[in-house]
């Protein structure tokens, strides 16, 4: 674990949406290590650069990609990864190794707060409460970090 | 869309073929439509933190939220029955986004929701109308220094549901209406909905009533 502020990686082919991403990332006192479009660029640069997190799209410039990437970024790249996708339904049980996923449209309050919430979680190895609204925690994460009951709604 | 023909493939009768690229093609335009909200939400957002001038920063911030509401609307779109929308559920997440947003300890937003589905095609003009009643209390009912208490209720009482926002902040402000109000009236006028702004003493009572068998389908 980094001792200054946390290292990100965001992997997103829409340009924009990783651009106005980085902001918030900032916003929320963490620190952009790179942004990757494709899922080769996105193990390439996690391997490289080891972020503590990954923000990681299911759909990237080729193809659906993403989880096959999240599952390498996690296991053999040593961050843990977050999913941010419209596909919510389409990730697997397991989360391909992923803490938790938020969905899109996602609002900038939402990644706001679960910024935040992972920020605690990865320092302390425990969460502070239940997830945030938006957030939602792969099984396997809620029991490592004790997530508390999970979110209604 | 590589989904679309490998799930054509999966199977060898044509009925069933015809439906899996169907549902295929649905999933394909959700994730389109959610993406793009994604985007639009993005560009407002890009834009507001380049703009100098405070005003039109706040008017970007008040489209971002309209935005966003109906944003909120197709997240939760899809996640049950594709033509119904749970009002309850959408109500909920706004409510913790725009009380996260105003970054009050002061205020307190109870909640007190019936299940209530209502068709999808009215979805996101509901969502604009809770969106301003709900903002409009946060924004305007409680200046800086003075708490307080939002209700905001959903009842369902058979041929209508009933939603209401009361505070108990500062009243109404006797000023003009603004173009909040305008989209407020157009919406209800959309949804054959009656709308009653009160003044509840302490605070403002609106209660908007959507007949439920008139809600377009």
């Amino acid at each position: 674990m980094t001792a200054g502020p946390l290292d990100v990686l965001i992997v997103e082919d829409e340009v924009l949406v990783a651009e106005e991403l980085a902001f918030l990332v900032r916003e929320a006192g963490l620190h952009e290590i790179g942004r990757a479009m494709s899922s080769a660029e996105a193990v390439a640069l996690a391997c490289e650069f080891t972020p503590d997190l990954a923000l990681v799209d299911v759909h990237l410039k080729d193809g659906p990609t993403g989880v096959d990437a999240a599952r390498l970024i996690a296991e053999d790249c040593g961050a843990v990864v977050l999913f941010m996708t419209a596909n919510v339904k389409r990730l697997p049980a397991d989360y391909a190794g992923a803490c938790g996923v938020i969905g899109k449209p996602y609002t900038e309050q939402a990644v706001k707060m679960a910024l935040g919430y992972l920020e605690v979680c990865l320092r302390e190895g425990r969460a502070p409460g239940p997830p945030p609204l938006g957030l939602s925690l792969a099984p396997r994460y809620r029991d490592l970090w004790g997530g508390g009951l999970a979110q209604t709604g | 869309m590589p989904d679309i023909s490998t799930a054509a493939q999966a199977s060898g009768d044509p009925l069933e073929e015809a439906l899996a690229q169907k549902s295929a093609l649905l999933h394909e335009v959700d994730h389109r439509v959610k993406n793009n909200l994604q985007l639009i939400a993005s560009l407002i957002l890009l834009q507001s933190r380049r703009t100098p001038d405070e005003g039109a920063r706040a008017a970007l911030q008040t489209v971002l939220e309209r935005v966003t509401a109906v944003a909120t609307v197709h997240r939760r779109l899809f996640q049950n029955d594709p033509l119904r929308f749970d009002v309850a559920d959408f109500i909920r997440d706004l409510a913790a986004d725009l009380a996260s947003a105003a970054g009050r300890d002061d205020l307190e937003i109870v909640l007190d929701l019936d299940h209530v589905a209502i068709p999808a095609a009215s979805a996101a003009a509901f969502a604009l109308v809770v969106n301003e009643l709900l903002g409009n209390a946060l924004k305007h009912a409680f200046p800086p220094g003075r708490g307080g208490r939002i209700t905001v209720s959903l009842a369902d009482r058979g041929a209508a549901c009933v939603l209401t926002v009361a505070d108990d902040g500062v009243g109404l402000s006797g000023e003009p209406p603004g173009f909040g109000s305008m989209i407020l009236k157009l919406l209800c006028q959309q949804l054959h909905a009656d709308l009653q702004v009160s003044d509840a003493q302490p605070g403002v009572r609106a209660t908007v009533a959507v007949p439920m068998s008139e809600t377009p389908p």
